[in-house]
């Protein structure tokens, strides 16, 4: 309970939250969001740019970025690490052919500095598709375990019918909050 | 003299008289492509703005004065004023050049009085990007009698937006409210 931790609460604006989400494209970050809010998800298109969504979650404001993760966006995403609270890495748990591309550019956004701070959370999506790797297998692939230096958790989701979004939600907020809110409770 | 969001947040507390920058600020072409106003809870949608994809400007009505583009008037029903939760979709459009520290700031008014203010900070936008930025938030409680008041003023609800790329005003819309 540094001096650090006094300043870094006193500096934002009363219990916000900067969430990022990442991963490659058409691993169901736009859908997830949409089904978080209770939104409609049949007419989800690519992202070419950001989705930001503010919402109350929890006793906190969120601001969720969701930016597009097609190869000539994903340059752009270092302008979004700045002041991020939480990490949301997005994987699509069934396109086994390019689960050695997400596991680079995972752990390429994980050498950045403005990001060292941050919490990470994995989700595993797609979990309804019977193609889809369970949890362990994909922690094993994605070399999960080679994260040591942070609050890191991994969720298995179905952004479709809903099941493991909330509560991935709720332990990124619970961990974000227990690291700059300590003093709330 | 400039304006810059800080003079915005703290000398503008009325609907301003005039726009307070040339519709040719916005030299990042930055384009709004659709506004989307929704009761959160039951997801009914009370407001949507035409599309105006794919239209070209011989298509749209002719404007006596320049100024009609950046005023909109919204009608809403007065069961609005008593939603729990509202969600807002702005979409949005970059030009060819990336922005950097892209922010809105918009006050509204009752009655000529400033009542509230939203800053929000986007940051950083691809160029060339199309993007959303959707706000969920919850409705301030308003009384009886506070409702009767918006519904006897028609568009006595005002608002100005203004749209900075850094310190630079790019954009500013104004818009009236009335509840019915």
């Amino acid at each position: 309970m540094g001096l650090l931790t006094i300043i870094k609460k006193v500096k934002r604006k009363e219990r916000e939250m900067r969430i990022l989400m990442v991963g490659l494209d058409n691993a169901g970050k736009t859908t997830i969001v949409k089904r978080l809010n209770g939104e409609d998800i049949t007419t989800v298109s690519p992202t070419l740019g950001f989705n930001i969504k503010t919402l109350n979650f929890r006793g906190y404001k969120l601001n969720i970025w969701d930016v597009g993760g097609q190869k000539t966006l994903r340059p752009y995403w270092r302008n979004y690490f700045e002041k991020t609270d939480g990490l949301i890495w997005v994987v699509d748990s069934a396109d086994l052919a390019r689960l050695e591309d997400c596991k680079q550019e995972l752990h390429a956004i994980l050498q950045e500095e403005r990001l060292f701070g941050a919490t990470l959370l994995v989700l595993a999506n797609k979990q309804d598709l019977p193609s889809a790797l369970k949890l362990d297998e994909l922690g094993q692939v994605l070399q999960l375990s080679s994260i040591t230096k942070r609050h890191c958790h991994i969720e298995s989701c179905s952004a479709v019918n809903g099941e493991g979004v909330l509560k991935g939600f709720e332990w990124l907020v619970k961990d974000i909050s227990s690291r700059i809110y300590m003093f709330d409770h | 003299m400039s304006v810059t969001p800080q003079k915005v947040l703290q000398t503008i507390k009325s609907p301003t008289p005039r726009y307070l920058c040339p519709l040719d600020a916005n030299k990042y072409g930055v384009e709004f492509l659709k506004f989307v106003v929704a009761d959160n809870d039951s997801k009914t949608v009370v407001y949507e703005s035409p599309s105006l994809e794919g239209l070209s400007l011989a298509d749209l009505p002719p404007v006596e004065n320049e100024d009609q583009l950046r005023s909109v008037k919204y009608t809403f029903p007065r069961n609005f004023l008593k939603f729990n939760t509202v969600r807002t979709a702005l979409e949005f459009k970059i030009g060819p050049q990336p922005l950097n520290d892209f922010r809105m700031i918009e006050l509204h008014y009752f009655k000529n009085k400033l009542v509230r203010t939203y800053d929000f900070s986007f940051g950083f936008c691809i160029p060339n990007s199309v993007n959303t930025w959707e706000a969920i938030y919850d409705l301030p409680e308003y009384k009886d009698d506070q409702i009767l008041e918006y519904v006897k003023n028609p568009y006595g609800h005002k608002s100005d937006s203004f749209y900075f790329v850094g310190q630079e005003l790019i954009m500013h819309n104004k818009a009236e409210y009335q509840y019915v």
